[in-house]
């Protein structure tokens, strides 16, 4: 029979070449179900009568073999019941011929070592429509193993896809995590530059608070003594034995000395020193304020905010530098309504932008315009410097993560990238445009409303 | 001036209650002075005899270090005290090449500490003022420089590089000897042997202390003038440099030629002012090292003047 089979068009086999390195788990060889093949000489009628056995029950078709165990067809339940038994004589017409004459000579064969997406590829593209096969396995040599049921394999594709959606899920989560350190990371970089700043700039209130508490120290001192010596005169005097003349005149004396040191003036004196000192203290308060508020780790609380709050606790933050270049700051500020946003991450935004306004001006008469404006439901802010300004061609890559221009060490290349970010979850927008030697301006765009969702989401 | 004169000392702060509090904290020691304005600083000092200036650094119409260096054309005898918040390493090596400060001061300062300092520098500029007028050495290019007198100076490069060494020797012209030590050990040795005026030293040392030994050079011998060139980048030694070792100029490697060229002729220069008027030795009097008695030590400084001592038998 060898021979006729030779006559037969080549079926579609994958090959186990064919398909791509595997895991064991990976490829059909837990699909297949040993099945006892049928020869191609057998009677149409006997293989009808097999069908009906209950260890083919489970299969749409069965798989036909040579003596040297190769496939060489197929014969479906469907076909053979359209073809022959439903037919008027199909049995007398077809069945005593051998099964040979009837199977389909390209059945699906695949090799055991094939991948389940590989093997899934491959039914979906060689599959008779309708569906009424299943699949004979091969070993490497295109020996018989079996038979596969086309449903199982769905079934492990199904499952498979489960899994992928979950492995997806998970590295999106992992990314999320990482992207919010990032932006963490970034933000405590920026800080660290702040807070050398902003030590620098407590330096100052502080210089003179301690010189004034160490001098109130001293003046405090001074008027202790003249209180006591106040007393002993006036103990001297109400005593009912007045001490002798010259004691009292050297007690007179001392208290004379001591007024010297600490007189009405001094006292008033003391009293400015003290006020400078409540002034300075507060001061420093305010500066270890806003360090707080812009360092929070909740930063994806939503709140209703003064955006002009923001800028100014911002420009504290960064007085340092700017107080550095001496930059004049010209606050246009409008009337606008409290935005609903994450204070912590906005502060971020400002701050950015205000260090980069300021580290881009180059010159002695530098400015920083910062205006805000209501327009319908957005509130806007623009940052415009006087600076040396963005090249064209860098201009549409300065929100790209790692994108910088500064000497390696002085910036992460992240900020503005991180600016984009939180704009993005606020579902605002940021925009830049720049004059190269005339200076940059910046524009952020936060709604007032509906941000709120979309911060919060983004964090969890 | 009569006897006992009351020195004159302005403080330069743009912040009004530094101001206030300073003021208090000098009432009726000094003839204190004060102004938020630099311009006004320097105006002041034109109009009339200021011993002492100290100003901050960070203001926002001129810079202190800018103020120092007006103060120091206008009047040199003036000595001039930077105290400031801000120790950014641009303001302090400014300040020792351009202020040629007595002391760098951080706030928050000690009050202790503050009073002790200007008043050492009121009495040292009450001696100077009281002599004739000695013109600074120009700190501007193209002074007169390497057609120096024959001073017979001798230079000393401490440098593990010998290339500072081939640079300087570049430099300056063949009459000066220039001496190379690659540690402290043969630094000293040449210390001991030689009459040195300029001691040229890169800080960073594979495991000598230099800074410990410029500061303590500097204590033991204030004729010797110091320039340091380094890739060191750290405000609190630079500091300490200042106050405990007088350091005369700073140059960051890599190092600029005609910085380094125009450097070592002023110093060169004001080596020669302070042979000639010794009482100029004063302004740069060195505040107690702490690493006295720690890393550098005794041992080193026995074996300096040891060395020395032989030297001169020898002579």
């Amino acid at each position: 029979m060898s021979s006729v089979v030779s006559l037969f068009p080549i079926p579609p086999v994958i090959a186990a070449a064919a398909a791509a390195p595997t895991h064991a788990t990976d490829d059909i060889r837990h699909l297949i179900k040993p099945t006892a093949a049928l020869q191609p000489e057998l009677s149409v009628n006997a293989v009808g009568e097999a069908l009906s056995r209950p260890e083919y029950s489970g299969l749409l078709s069965l798989p036909i073999v040579d003596g040297d165990g190769m496939p060489v067809g197929s014969i479906s339940r469907f076909e053979l019941m359209v073809r022959v038994f439903m037919r008027p004589y199909g049995r007398e017409l077809h069945g005593r011929r051998p099964i040979a004459t009837l199977m389909n000579t390209q059945p699906l064969i695949i090799a055991a070592d094939t991948t389940v997406d590989a093997a899934s590829r491959f039914i979906a593209e060689n599959i008779r429509q309708p569906i009424s096969d299943d699949f004979i396995v091969v070993d490497g040599d295109g020996k018989y193993l079996g038979m596969g049921v086309v449903l199982d394999v769905l079934g492990a594709m199904a499952g498979r896809l489960t899994q992928q959606a979950s492995d997806l899920e998970l590295a999106n989560r992992n990314l999320r995590s990482s992207q919010s350190q990032l932006i963490q990371s970034e933000k405590m970089a920026s800080l660290g530059q702040m807070v050398a700043g902003l030590a620098h700039e407590i330096n100052t209130p502080l210089g003179y608070v301690k010189n004034n508490v160490e001098m109130t120290r001293g003046i405090v001192a001074d008027a202790q003594l003249l209180l006591g010596s106040y007393q002993q005169v006036v103990d001297a005097m109400l005593a009912p034995t007045p001490p002798p003349a010259p004691i009292f005149e050297a007690l007179v004396q001392q208290l004379e000395q001591q007024r010297a040191s600490c007189d009405a003036d001094t006292l008033q004196d003391l009293r400015s020193l003290l006020d400078d000192t409540v002034f300075g203290v507060a001061q420093i308060g305010d500066l270890v304020g806003n360090l707080k508020d812009f360092s929070r780790l909740d930063k994806a609380r939503v709140e209703q905010v003064d955006l002009h709050k923001l800028i100014e606790s911002a420009l504290k933050i960064g007085g340092n530098l700017l107080r550095k270049k001496n930059v004049e700051i010209e606050r246009r500020f409008g009337e606008i309504p409290e935005v609903e946003c994450s204070p912590a991450q906005i502060n971020q935004v400002l701050l950015n932008l205000i260090t980069n306004a300021a580290q881009a001006i180059e010159h002695d008469h530098g400015k920083i315009v910062l205006r805000t404006q209501q327009v319908g439901k957005h509130v806007f802010l623009l940052v415009e410097d006087n600076g040396r300004g963005i090249p064209t061609e860098v201009l549409p890559r300065i929100f790209d993560p790692f994108f910088t221009t500064k000497p390696i060490g002085q910036g992460t290349g992240l900020g503005l990238s991180i600016c984009y970010q939180i704009m993005q979850d606020h579902r605002g927008h940021i925009r830049a445009t720049s004059v190269p030697g005339q200076g940059t301006r910046f524009l952020i765009a936060l709604p007032q409303r509906a941000a709120a969702e979309q911060a919060q989401a983004s964090e969890s | 001036m009569s006897a006992n004169p009351l020195a004159t000392v302005l403080f330069v702060d743009d912040e009004e209650r530094i101001l206030r509090s300073l003021k208090m904290l000098f009432r009726g020691r000094y003839n204190v002075l004060t102004t938020s304005s630099g311009s006004e600083a320097v105006a002041i000092v034109q109009r009339q005899p200021v011993h002492v200036i100290v100003s901050d650094q960070r203001m926002p119409e001129m810079l202190g270090v800018e103020v120092l260096r007006r103060v120091r054309d206008a009047s040199p005898q003036t000595m001039r005290l930077l105290l400031t918040g801000y120790s950014d390493l641009q303001a302090i090596v400014a300040s020792v090449n351009e202020g040629e400060i007595f002391r760098f001061i951080e706030k928050p300062w000690d009050p202790g500490y503050l009073h002790d300092v200007v008043e050492q520098a009121a009495q040292i500029a009450l001696q100077e003022f009281a002599l004739p007028r000695v013109p600074p050495p120009a700190l501007v290019a193209g002074s007169p420089v390497l057609s120096l007198p024959r001073t017979g100076a001798k230079l000393l490069v401490l440098d593990e590089d010998s290339a500072t060494w081939r640079l300087v020797r570049e430099l300056v012209p063949e009459t000066l000897e220039v001496l190379h030590a690659g540690n402290v050990e043969q630094a000293l040795q040449i210390l001991g042997e030689h009459e040195i005026t300029l001691v040229i030293a890169e800080l960073r040392h594979q495991k000598d202390d230099i800074p410990g030994t410029l500061k303590i050079l500097k204590s033991f011998n204030p004729h010797v003038l110091t320039i340091v060139v380094t890739l060191l980048r750290d405000s609190r030694s630079l500091i300490e440099l200042i106050n405990q070792g007088q350091i005369y100029r700073f140059l960051p490697k890599p190092i600029s030629r005609e910085l380094l060229r125009r450097s070592i002729a002023a110093a060169l220069e004001h080596y020669l002012q302070l042979r000639n008027t010794p009482i100029l030795l004063k302004r740069h009097v060195v505040e107690a090292s702490k690493a006295d008695s720690g890393s550098l030590s005794s041992r080193l400084l026995d074996y300096w003047r040891r060395v020395r001592d032989n030297a001169r038998t020898r002579a």
